[in-house]
């Protein structure tokens, strides 16, 4: 039972290393589906917002923990 | 027919994904082996594929019942989960925030962990430390797993995602065999980096392609995006290096 609870908790934090990360991640990815099903833009741009996003996330969560653990 | 401008990412990614995880689980094997022989090394490795193995067997199948946008929407959403991550992780340890990874350290932390464990345990010396091997090789075969599956299933190309993440694994144990030491010489990091851009730029194709989305050049897109990637990551690990102040004699 400790090898499966050890097993769920290696996946979980595979994904799920850091929360505010991947909030910011699904955050992104829920904004970049509006952009597409709820307004008339091209798929394209819900796309493009979806890249961008995810290049600002990083940029910002690699600041942020440097910041704070400085 | 195989497209040689899909197939080479996925393979690559799968290929170098997989030598960070081979590398990290045959650290610890090697622990176990050096501890108290090859016979628990080899048995809970041996073990471990065959726990990896049924879970390719049973996932496989329900794979191909899942809906392709749906499939790549939720590949892609993990991907990025997973990329980013690493990424991230990357770039503060280019950037001096977080130490480098040391496989000779983490050789010697798992030996002392180990021994401390086998001491105080009553049961079998040997079943604990076939038991560590075991975890290793399930834990970071769970991760290439995952690598094959997200870069190989949104194309149809798990097949040639499989052939890197094999030939990962047998590069690993040859070398390492030949070595028969942590293999410290792997520049991990630099690998990590790599690999985190190429998950991140599958990430943001399959969710983008999930979402119906067409990128422009097809799956050419993969390539500017990793490029926007790497150049994200050396800026991010850019700015947070401080400088080195130098002593005033």
């Amino acid at each position: 039972m400790n090898i499966l609870k050890d097993v769920f908790a290696e996946l979980f934090k595979m994904f799920v290393s850091d929360v505010r990360l991947t909030a910011a991640i699904l955050g992104t990815v829920l904004a970049a589906a509006a952009l597409i099903d709820l307004t008339r833009l091209p798929p394209l741009a819900g796309g493009a917002a979806l890249l961008l996003g995810c290049l600002a996330v990083l940029v910002i969560s690699v600041l942020r923990e440097a910041r704070r653990r400085r | 027919m195989l497209e040689w401008s899909t197939a080479t990412p996925a393979i690559g990614a799968a290929f170098l994904a997989s030598l960070v995880e081979v590398v990290e689980a045959f650290t610890i094997v090697l622990v176990v082996a050096t501890l108290r022989g090859w016979k628990p090394a080899v048995l809970g490795t041996g073990a471990a594929l065959a726990t990896l193995a049924a879970v390719v067997v049973i996932l496989g199948p329900v794979l191909d019942r899942v809906p392709l946008n749906i499939l790549q929407l939720v590949i892609g959403v993990l991907l990025l989960l997973f990329g980013i991550g690493w990424l991230r992780k990357a770039s503060l340890r280019a950037g001096g925030i977080l130490p480098l990874h040391d496989e000779d350290a983490i050789f010697a932390k798992e030996t002392a962990e180990l021994t401390a464990d086998i001491r105080r345990q009553q049961t079998s010396q040997d079943w604990i430390a076939g038991i560590a091997a075991y975890k290793a090789v399930l834990l970071e075969g769970l991760e290439v797993i995952f690598i094959v599956i997200a870069v190989g299933a949104g194309r149809g190309l798990l097949w040639p995602a499989s052939l890197g993440a094999l030939a990962a694994c047998a590069l690993v144990l040859v070398v390492g065999a030949v070595a028969h030491r942590p293999l410290s010489k792997v520049p991990e990091n630099t690998l990590k980096f790599g690999v985190g851009v190429m998950l991140s730029a599958f990430g943001v194709f399959w969710a983008g392609e999930g979402l119906g989305v067409e990128w422009p050049g097809h799956d050419l897109a993969l390539f500017a995006f990793a490029a926007v990637f790497l150049v994200a990551g050396l800026m991010s690990a850019r700015m947070v290096r401080q400088p080195v102040i130098g002593v005033a004699q």
